[in-house]
């Protein structure tokens, strides 16, 4: 399992478009931050579930996962792992974007952010492995959050992106909602790694 | 060493492979041929544990694929075309499956030269042609020094010296005692390597062994002075003779004895070729016989 997440943390740095986008969306968290603190976790949440897919759904995308799956045939340990490096790029996109909101107004708010969003990487990792195609991802995501958690549920929790904005606030109920969203994921995350790998 | 036991993949009420069973053996270099989706590149997933079979087995050392420890020091594969993140640099993939395998980073450099891309090492594989491509995936396949060499269509995109290079690896490879299986449908590329050949179509085995005895003997053509006479002879001696466009098609004969044949009754001789079947040939009697 180690293997593993040292040779994707070392994907991460070699690859631009992957150091890019922890760039990127530490940059547009930041931004956020600046300006208000629950907009740095709501984009230090998407960011670090973005991050996860984008770098999870690359083994698909460009058929890596066949050279993944030949070095590692335990294909649970191997989604453990991607679980695992996600997770730690979540916190070094969070810690990183949110400096800001650290030193000038609320230090408890930045500590339950960064605890928080490496359950989004997570989550992301889990999801871009049942759908592979990180398009899917987004397209569903952005539907998602505008139609099911803020149309139909008006932001309410109970809910996958409301429930980390209460995480990160501070809220265990949020907490705990999120963690049993991301655990719903696992078993089909788990079955979808399984999977046998055809041909391109 | 390679086995497929009567290995059975079914999709749906489709049989991708049935009851396929053939050995790979050590330092011989084993030819997987067949028509694009014959078989080939199932059997080979499965036997490298990207497709779980029906039924049977596929076995590498005695061992299925998900149970090898450090698979990556028993097998080296090269799958599609070239697998690699366009976005990487070949040195920091092969650092990348180096650290995956757990096989050490040490030989990145001395592979890169190996396969001659030390020049291209720290350029995006995504600019890499697709022979460039194939030599990185053969690159990777080495990474852990691997006994058994399992690559499906590997010459594909390579120029004719990357053929060479490739077919003096694997020559090299099984000589040193290791197991090579290779499928491709290059069969004038293939014939000149393979020691072996399983012959694959709609799933199964057609024809499966030693690739000079499924060409079977060698026919002569013969030309000379006086056809007539050299034909009574031949058949005296007990060849069957053919005459084909001015040539005779002598079969049961070697070259040796036919030209000494020819000799001892004093008949000049303008032409004698031994005429060995094809690779293409036995491939496509093969194919129509079925």
């Amino acid at each position: 399992m180690i293997a593993v997440i040292r040779s994707e943390l070392y994907r991460g740095v070699t690859i631009r478009s992957s150091w890019l986008a922890l760039l990127g969306f530490a940059f547009l968290a930041a931004l956020m931050g600046w300006f208000d603190k629950n907009f740095w976790s709501l984009f230090a949440g998407l960011g670090a579930f973005g991050l996860a897919t984008i770098v999870t759904a690359q083994h698909y995308q460009h058929r890596t996962a066949i050279l993944l799956f030949l070095s590692r045939p335990h294909r649970w340990r191997v989604l453990a792992a991607q679980c695992v490096s996600s997770a730690l790029a979540g916190v070094v996109l969070t810690a990183l974007s949110g400096l800001a909101v650290l030193v000038d107004s609320d230090p408890g708010h930045y500590v339950s952010t960064v605890l928080v969003s490496p359950v989004m990487g997570v989550f992301g990792t889990l999801c871009v492995t049942v759908l592979r195609r990180p398009l899917w991802v987004f397209a569903g995501l952005f539907a998602w959050v505008v139609f099911v958690e803020l149309l139909i549920n008006r932001g309410e929790g109970g809910l996958p992106f409301t429930s980390f904005m209460l995480a990160a606030g501070g809220s265990t109920s949020g907490l705990l909602a999120l963690l049993g969203w991301t655990a719903a994921v696992i078993p089909p995350a788990a079955w979808a790694i399984s999977r046998d790998l055809t041909g391109d | 060493m390679i086995e497929i036991k009567e290995l059975t993949k079914t999709y749906g009420r489709v049989d991708a492979v049935r009851d396929v069973t053939f050995t790979a053996e050590p330092g011989r270099v084993t030819g997987l041929l067949g028509l694009n989706g014959s078989g080939k590149s199932t059997t080979l997933r499965i036997l490298l544990g990207l497709t779980r079979a029906t039924r049977g087995a596929a076995l590498i050392n005695g061992t299925p694929y998900r149970r090898l420890s450090r698979p990556l020091t028993h097998v080296g594969a090269v799958m599609e075309q070239g697998l690699s993140h366009p976005g990487q640099s070949g040195y920091a993939h092969l650092v990348s499956q180096s650290l995956l395998g757990g096989v050490g980073r040490d030989r990145v450099g001395a592979l890169l030269e190996y396969v001659g891309l030390e020049d291209a090492a720290t350029k995006r594989t995504g600019d890499y042609s697709l022979g460039m491509r194939q030599r990185l995936a053969v690159a990777t396949a080495l990474l852990g020094e691997p006994n058994v060499l399992v690559l499906d269509e590997p010459a594909n995109g390579l120029d004719p010296p990357g053929m060479a290079w490739l077919r003096e690896l694997l020559r090299a490879h099984a000589d040193n005692g290791g197991t090579v299986l290779i499928s491709s449908h290059l069969l004038a590329e293939l014939e000149q390597v393979v020691d072996d050949v399983i012959i694959i179509g709609q799933g199964r085995i057609l024809a499966n062994g030693p690739l000079a005895e499924l060409s079977g003997t060698s026919t002569l053509r013969v030309r000379g002075a006086d056809h007539h006479l050299l034909a009574a002879v031949y058949e005296k001696a007990g060849a069957s003779v053919v005459p084909e466009n001015g040539s005779l098609i002598v079969s049961g004969l070697t070259p040796e004895e036919a030209g000494h044949l020819a000799l001892d009754v004093q008949v000049a001789i303008y032409h004698l070729v031994a005429e060995t079947r094809h690779l293409e040939d036995v491939f496509m009697r093969v194919a129509e016989g079925r």
